[in-house]
């Protein structure tokens, strides 16, 4: 389901969950595409010569499968702000599930607060933070 | 009564909750605590006055803080003006042995939170540092943990004779709830919150992986 304007929008609706492509594949395109092509982010193996745990999905990229989740929802929002704590490295081809909440809505100004976390098949957060969205009145 | 001892909002460099919507979301989620305490980073926020949020959601919200220690992050509960002026809450290398003294002078109570986690947990320093003297409530459910980090600090606690606590170490409003403390009677106050610890009669609890509220 998808809203148009603030007056549509509830304090504590869920937003249809979103599982990101965190595929090689889909990785080495975005990077290419950012010029973000670093071994880190395209080479397990070089990440792991690095003391990683694994090629890290780039930062700028989950928060723009956050944005994606957003607009996923409500299609004519503008995005104001994506604030993201990264708990724990993204790692590439592993399973994320991203998932977002509203908690806070002023139908003055028509802007929403969105919560935002990234958890992995654990249930562990990896990523949380909060976005700032403006909807038509 | 079931509080969540452990909160951070916009106050905390790391917080993104605002006080008002982790009442919203109790409220709205119906969620089975009765209150919270912001226990915000290196600091104690002696300003900010929650009393008429907390009347009007029904709510009780007390403060705390988190300081940090060579043994990790530790949670402080009934922070006073003595203490404040004891220890430079914004340091990152307090000894945890001189906070826990402070605390017990001062009527506050210390307690290391997410033990099992890397570099800010307590388990991790044991091993260089030995087993601290003073320290008897531990954290034991958080709501942040990751992979085995309870099960480490609960093996740990129940090793060394300590009681647990639990928080959700929320940092956005929908984190909130999610581990809490079980008190058998109602508590209104940070002096009250300490006497209840120091009396020992609580539970650690914790909701992660179950429905909660509607």
């Amino acid at each position: 389901m998808t809203v148009g304007k603030i007056t549509e929008v509830e304090f504590g609706v869920e937003l249809p969950a979103f599982d990101p492509d965190t595929s090689m594949t889909n990785v080495r395109r975005f990077a290419k595409a950012a010029n973000w092509m670093g071994p880190r982010f395209t080479d397990h193996e070089a990440a792991r010569k690095e003391g990683l745990p694994g090629a890290l999905v780039p930062g700028i990229m989950s928060q723009g499968f956050l944005a994606a989740m957003i607009h996923r929802w409500a299609p004519d929002a503008q995005i104001e702000v994506v604030d993201t704590v990264f708990r724990a490295p993204v790692i590439v081809d592993e399973s994320y599930h991203i998932t977002g909440v509203v908690t806070d809505v002023d139908e003055e100004t028509g802007k929403v607060e969105i919560d935002l976390t990234v958890t992995n098949d654990a249930g562990e957060t990896r990523v949380f933070g909060t976005a700032t969205v403006r909807l038509p009145r | 009564m079931i509080l969540d001892l452990h909160t951070h909002s916009i106050k905390s460099d790391d917080g993104r909750a605002k006080v008002v919507n982790y009442c919203q979301w109790i409220r709205t989620k119906n969620l089975p605590i009765d209150g919270f305490v912001l226990t915000e980073h290196r600091q104690f926020d002696g300003e900010s006055d929650y009393s008429t949020l907390a009347r009007q959601f029904g709510i009780t919200i007390l403060k705390g803080s988190e300081v940090e220690t060579e043994y990790g992050h530790v949670l402080v509960f009934n922070v006073t003006a003595p203490l404040v002026a004891e220890f430079d809450f914004a340091r990152i290398d307090l000894s945890l042995v001189r906070v826990i003294e402070a605390c017990e002078k001062h009527g506050a109570v210390a307690a290391p939170c997410h033990p099992g986690r890397k570099r800010v947990g307590m388990c991790a320093h044991i091993e260089n540092l030995g087993v601290p003297k003073g320290v008897k409530i531990v954290e034991i459910y958080n709501g942040g943990s990751r992979g085995d980090e309870d099960d480490q600090a609960r093996a740990m606690a129940e090793r060394e004779g300590y009681l647990g606590i639990g928080g959700s170490d929320s940092h956005i409003v929908s984190h909130v709830g999610r581990c809490a403390t079980r008190f058998p009677a109602p508590i209104g106050s940070e002096a009250e919150l300490a006497d209840a610890l120091r009396a020992g009669n609580f539970e650690a609890i914790t909701y992660r992986n179950q429905a909660v509220g509607d």
